[in-house]
């Protein structure tokens, strides 16, 4: 069992050592035996024995923190294990290093990808392991490779473009067409949909597929268990370090893996309360700017207004513009029926707006700086005494956004960087939380969060309605902004398409409107 | 990333880190100043020691201003030829008669303006940190060259040039204006908001926008601070060496880059300290002095300066590795 593309020249020496004979479908490919990775004192995988056969695809769902970085990182050889023993096609493998589990077979898909960007689509595929004649590159050997696998995936990209001319989900595709194309018998996809819109993933689903009927096994991880029904054989469930369980999937449903995962039933997870709608926040009439057109819309107190649609539909974009960090070109802004002209941030936050912005990592922290300076960044003005900042206030501040938020933390001093996705997100909403505001944007807040932090998320919402706020929600994730929003906008192209009051539409239909067909 | 990357290192507070850091590095100039007590005879004489401490004052006053720059994950190459130009601007106001005072204070006033420059160059003009200060660390040169004729202008003020060898409580007056300067960079630094505005836009300054923090202001407030402080060293120089003259101070730029990143601070920004430059200077300092006394030729000097550095940064690097 080859991998599906022998392009490459190398290829006769990385099947060498993959293994003499093809593992049938249905057999053990790959065999976890009491595995385990403390550091220090501290199990972060407690010893764990999973079977994985060959030509399936295992999901492994748990929340942040369970262990599933960890569990990656040993198979990929990025970490080594503390103890228990790992069987390749049956023999007893180290796993010691990344090229070792590349030589054997074993790869991984990230969520981000880690390509080289300012390369093209074709050197990224043949990274590392170019053609060379004599010392040279052969470019247009590798392009015309390159574009032969691409094609026969059924992907329309030019392998000549450069990566970063392409979107984040095209880029995965990218991914996944380089892994497949070098020999890959097991191919670990790690939260490949986090950043795909709709039409991305059915096309990475459907190489999914077809990268199983040749023969591949496939480890999806993902926090949408949708897409592990509609993909997965089997699914193993992982929480707080230790191996809960392994599943197939037609014996099981997803109020079985969520109370596996968390220890809590599914109607907990979106919590909305029916709360009196009170007077209008904000009204936008016909605001237009980049990358959104004559968007009329309001939010009233006490109620969630939802924004849906594709990435790159204008949502964000229109949040941006609304919080006064890009310029808008035309319509007006009522703050409390009162027209105002936002010109930048600190008008927004002045008015009482306040913006968890879409991406953590580029706009909503500063990673290398500790969690206590993230939460306090708006508010060093009011933790001021004159000339210094008073210490034991900033101190207070921080520690009480930290438990009331259940930051899992030691300490306020810790990087930012240090932290998971769900904590993270914690920091950026302790951050407006510490500031207050009438106004929430929250622009996917529960991108790369796990179920526990989404609920306790959804809690906090409705924490902030009951003290009179409003709420706009902008989500990719159709079942979120679904069951929370009061109201529902849909963006298609800059504009918004449609507007539904609470569950009057169909999942379908809304879907539809979004994509426009 | 997930929880237990977080369990698993044991996160280390940034604080007590730091303070550690200082340490070692206030323990390597001690060493060094021990080491140098028993291999010279004329290390520990007082002559010899306020020598060092004006040796090291005016590279410590510019590397405290180059810090508050690099934080914000800039550059500011410009420091050197401020100094210079600065010598010049006093002594030409004091040739032409103007007061003692009004010159000093003239001449810091452009240096603020030097910095303001810079920061319209950065925030307005989107011009690369590194070729706005580049330019005008040329430029500055060439107008201090261009008043001046190419040669200098002598200063006949004995009050000011007096004040250089003065001495206050056995200390010398040099020294003195590195504690001027300290004491407020740190209160700014450490203690208050824009200090912390500092570090959040040299980490991440989208996300200080979108919090609030006036980006442009900290920069323009980076940037003015750095060339005030190179304004400052320019008069201590003038009144030092009683003359103005525009090719002074030559290379003083990367000393101060130098202490500074000996004293901790990451080029990527957002990591830096007061204390950790004013030691980085005085090691410098202590090494260039310790290498006259030991009689080693001044071009191996350099050599040795350079290797110094990389060695320093090299164990801060694996040291911050190693917390990781």
């Amino acid at each position: 069992m080859t991998g599906l593309y022998d392009v490459s020249h190398r290829h006769d020496d990385s099947t060498a050592t993959t293994g003499k004979h093809p593992v049938p479908k249905g057999q053990p490919i790959l065999e976890l035996r009491g595995l385990q990775k403390k550091y220090g004192a501290v199990e972060a995988l407690k010893p764990a024995n999973i079977t994985f056969l060959s030509g399936e695809i295992h999901a492994i769902v748990g929340e942040n923190g369970a262990g599933k970085s960890t569990l990656i990182k040993l198979l990929t050889g990025v970490i080594r294990r503390t103890s228990g023993e790992v069987f390749w096609c049956g023999d007893a493998v180290q796993l010691a290093n990344p090229n070792e589990a590349i030589s054997r077979g074993i790869n991984a898909v990230h969520q981000e990808v880690v390509l080289c960007r300012h390369l093209t689509v074709a050197a990224n595929m043949f990274l590392g392991d170019e053609i060379n004649r004599n010392g040279l590159m052969r470019k247009r050997a590798m392009t015309d490779a390159a574009q032969a696998v691409l094609n026969d995936l059924g992907f329309n990209l030019p392998a000549a473009a450069l990566l970063s001319s392409l979107t984040i989900g095209q880029q995965q595709l990218v991914a996944t067409a380089r892994a497949a194309m070098r020999g890959t018998q097991f191919l670990i996809f790690d939260e490949p949909t986090a950043y795909l819109t709709r039409q991305e993933s059915a096309q990475l689903f459907r190489l999914i597929r077809r990268l199983q009927g040749e023969g591949v096994t496939i480890v999806y991880i993902s926090h949408r268990m949708e897409e592990v029904f509609e993909l997965a054989d089997r699914v193993s469930v992982l929480r707080d370090g230790t191996h809960v369980g392994t599943r197939k999937i037609a014996e099981t449903n997803d109020a079985e893996l969520i109370s596996m995962m968390i220890n809590r039933t599914i109607e907990q997870i979106y919590h909305k309360e029916t709360l009196p709608i009170g007077a209008t926040i904000v009204e936008t009439r016909g605001l237009s700017g980049p990358g959104f057109e004559d968007i009329s819309l309001s939010v009233r107190a006490g109620e969630i207004v939802g924004l849906y649609g594709l990435i790159g539909a204008g949502r964000s974009e229109f949040a941006l513009g609304l919080y006064g960090r890009q310029p808008v070109s035309s319509g007006e802004v009522f703050w409390q029926g009162n027209k105002v002209h936002i010109r930048n941030e600190r008008v927004a936050m002045d008015l009482g707006i306040a913006l968890a912005p879409e991406s953590r990592r580029d706009q909503g922290l500063c990673l290398n700086l500790p969690i206590g300076m993230n939460i306090n960044l708006p508010v060093f003005d009011r933790l001021s005494s004159g000339l210094t900042i008073n210490r034991r206030r900033e101190i207070e501040n921080a520690d009480r956004q930290i438990n009331d938020l259940k930051i899992k933390t030691p300490t306020r001093r810790v990087l930012a960087s240090a932290m998971s996705g769900g904590n993270q997100q914690k920091i950026v909403i302790g951050k407006w939380l510490s500031h207050g505001a009438k106004l929430f944007i929250f622009d996917e807040p529960t991108v790369g969060v796990d179920v526990g932090t989404k609920a306790e998320i959804y809690r906090l919402f409705a924490r902030l309605l009951e003290q009179g706020a409003g709420i706009i929600l902008i989500s990719s994730y159709l079942p979120e902004v679904y069951e929370l929003s009061d109201r529902l906008h849909v963006f298609r192209q800059g504009k918004l398409v449609a507007s539904h009051t609470y569950r009057s539409a169909s999942h379908e239909e809304v879907l539809t409107q979004a994509i426009g067909v | 990333m997930s929880v237990e990357t977080t369990t698993e290192t044991a996160p280390v507070p940034k604080k007590g880190m730091n303070i550690l850091f200082g340490l070692t590095l206030l323990g390597l100039l001690l060493f060094l100043w021990l080491l140098l007590g028993v291999s010279t005879a004329s290390f520990w004489t007082p002559n010899n020691i306020s020598n060092l401490l004006r040796q090291g004052a005016m590279t410590a006053i510019l590397a405290v201003g180059q810090t508050f720059v690099i934080i914000t994950a800039g550059i500011d190459l410009s420091v050197g030829a401020v100094v210079g130009f600065s010598s010049v601007t006093v002594a030409w106001l004091l040739q032409h008669g103007v007061p003692l005072w009004p010159a000093m204070g003239i001449t810091l006033l452009i240096g603020v303006l030097i910095g303001a420059f810079h920061a319209f160059g950065i925030v307005r003009m989107g011009l690369p940190a590194f070729i706005i200060t580049l330019a005008t660390l040329t430029s500055l040169r060439g107008i201090g060259l261009l008043v001046t004729n190419g040669s200098t202008i002598s200063i006949s003020d004995e009050s000011f040039t007096n004040f250089s060898r003065a001495e206050f409580l056995g200390i010398p007056s040099l020294f003195w204006m590195v504690i001027v300067v300290a004491i407020p960079a740190y209160i700014f630094l450490h203690l208050s908001r824009w200090g912390r505005y500092l570090f959040a836009v040299g980490s991440n300054s989208e996300a200080a926008r979108l919090s609030g923090v006036n980006v442009n202001r900290t920069i323009y407030l980076a940037y003015i601070l750095s060339s005030t402080c190179a304004a400052f060293v320019g008069l201590l120089l003038a009144s030092r060496i009683g003359i103005g003259n525009a090719t002074q101070a030559e290379g003083w730029e990367l000393q101060a880059i130098a202490s500074s990143v000996i004293g901790g601070t990451s080029l990527f920004g957002a990591v830096g300290s007061v204390h950790g430059p004013l030691l980085g200077a005085f090691i410098l300092a202590t090494i260039n002095n310790g290498a006259n006394l030991l009689n080693i030729n001044a071009f191996v000097q350099r050599i040795i300066t350079g290797v110094l550095i990389i060695v320093i940064v090299y164990f801060d690097q694996l040291r911050r590795r190693g917390s990781r």
